[in-house]
């Protein structure tokens, strides 16, 4: 049976990527070459515009005295995208159609922003109220986190 | 981790007699999918392992289904055990919006977090004019609710997940799309079959797809009149008069 496109795990060999990534990372706080090119051949032109948002630190992991968690990340558009921290759910146009309606890419360059900040170390880290982050999972149209 | 949905595969398990600890492992596990047309047995089947799950001393159940349960189904076993029923919470979000407001707050409540999240009837808020990003959302915040309910359980097998959506034979290509976003979310699946009914008795075939985590099985469910639910091993089932569309299934590994 064909590895259908999955909303809640990375397929094997992505995993072992970015597995690798954490490593050499944690020696040299740089990613590889050769890990970089394996990014490109498996995810595209989304695998630049995701290191850039990395690099920009757009990635933002939002969370609540309850402990449950959001993610947030700051498009190059200047809009701000949400997405769920436990499965692979974004806002984003782009998952809309190129994941969801395509089928022809696993993530958008939100979620993989996610992965490699993780990997990277260069989440933001804010915190706010129960019933803030209930509101920022409701994604409701006019969305916006508040600066602190 | 989100755990197999060990209530469900308990239910189906124990109707076997010897019967070892099966072939699945406990730790891993998956949020399962519970497919079947109009009275093939979704509703019964989630709620015999809501009972499975409020008798296990953990957390209590989360049962979300749009319109109250007609009568209790009987499960199996004789009597429906009133300490078992107190653990089920009962909640039934009119709307797709209250659906998803409800799922958005999980994290405001207090008290015990529950150890099975049940959701009935999917179809009836996925109907609601979702496009595909919405249906997509629905079914990744169920996985974020019950993720979040297993972070606040803490080490131990966490909050299952179990949600049953009815499918229909004669499914437009937009109710196809939606399902087919909805299986992303669900590695875990398994279809109900009606195989033969009379008068007051049902009886059906469950197909069980751990999707990558164990091989797949099949159970033979009956339905007595008072509602008794009793199951049986599908492989084990000697004298069953062969309505046989499910063999093609043997074989599989």
């Amino acid at each position: 049976m064909a590895v259908a496109l999955s909303g809640a795990t990375l397929p094997a060999v992505v995993e072992e990527l970015l597995s690798e990534m954490a490593t050499a990372v944690q020696e040299n706080a740089q990613i590889p070459d050769e890990h970089l090119l394996s990014l490109k051949f498996i995810f595209g032109s989304s695998a630049v515009q995701a290191l850039d948002l990395v690099d920009r630190q757009s990635v933002t992991l939002i969370s609540s005295p309850s402990g449950r968690r959001v993610y947030q990340v700051l498009g190059s558009s200047g809009k701000t995208y949400t997405c769920l921290a436990s499965c692979h759910y974004c806002s984003c146009p782009a998952f809309a159609f190129s994941v969801l309606r395509k089928s022809d890419s696993l993530l958008c360059k939100h979620l993989l922003a996610i992965y490699l900040s993780q990997v990277m170390g260069t989440c933001r880290q804010q915190k706010v109220s129960d019933k803030q982050l209930t509101d920022l999972l409701f994604m409701k149209k006019k969305q916006a986190v508040q600066k602190v | 981790m989100l755990r197999m949905a060990e209530a469900l595969r308990r239910v189906l398990n124990l109707g076997s007699s010897a019967e070892s600890e099966s072939e699945y492992t406990a730790e891993a596990g998956s949020p399962l999918l519970l497919l079947g047309g109009p009275g093939s047995g979704k509703t019964a089947l989630l709620f015999a392992a809501a009972l499975e799950a409020a008798g296990e001393g953990r957390g209590p159940v989360l049962f979300l289904t749009r319109r109250p349960l007609q009568s209790l189904p009987r499960g199996r076993g004789a009597a429906l055990d009133p300490l078992r029923l107190q653990k089920i919470r009962f909640q039934y979000p009119p709307s797709t919006h209250e659906l998803l407001q409800l799922l958005c707050s999980a994290h405001e409540a207090r008290g015990p977090a529950p150890s099975l999240l049940l959701l009935d009837g999917l179809e009836e808020y996925l109907v609601e004019d979702l496009g595909p990003q919405e249906a997509a959302y629905l079914a990744a915040l169920l996985l974020d609710t019950a993720a979040h309910f297993s972070h606040r359980i803490g080490a131990g097998q966490g909050c299952g997940l179990i949600v049953a959506l009815q499918i229909q034979e004669e499914g437009d290509s937009g109710e196809a799309l939606q399902l087919s976003l909805v299986q992303r979310y669900f590695p875990a699946q398994c279809w109900l079959h009606v195989d033969a009914s009379g008068p007051g008795r049902r009886c059906l075939r469950a197909c069980l797809d751990p999707g990558g985590q164990g091989p797949r099985a099949e159970w033979w469910l009956a339905f007595r009149p008072d509602g008794e639910m009793t199951v049986t091993p599908w492989p084990a089932q000697a004298g069953k008069p062969s309505s046989d569309k499910g063999s093609s299934s043997e074989g599989q590994p």
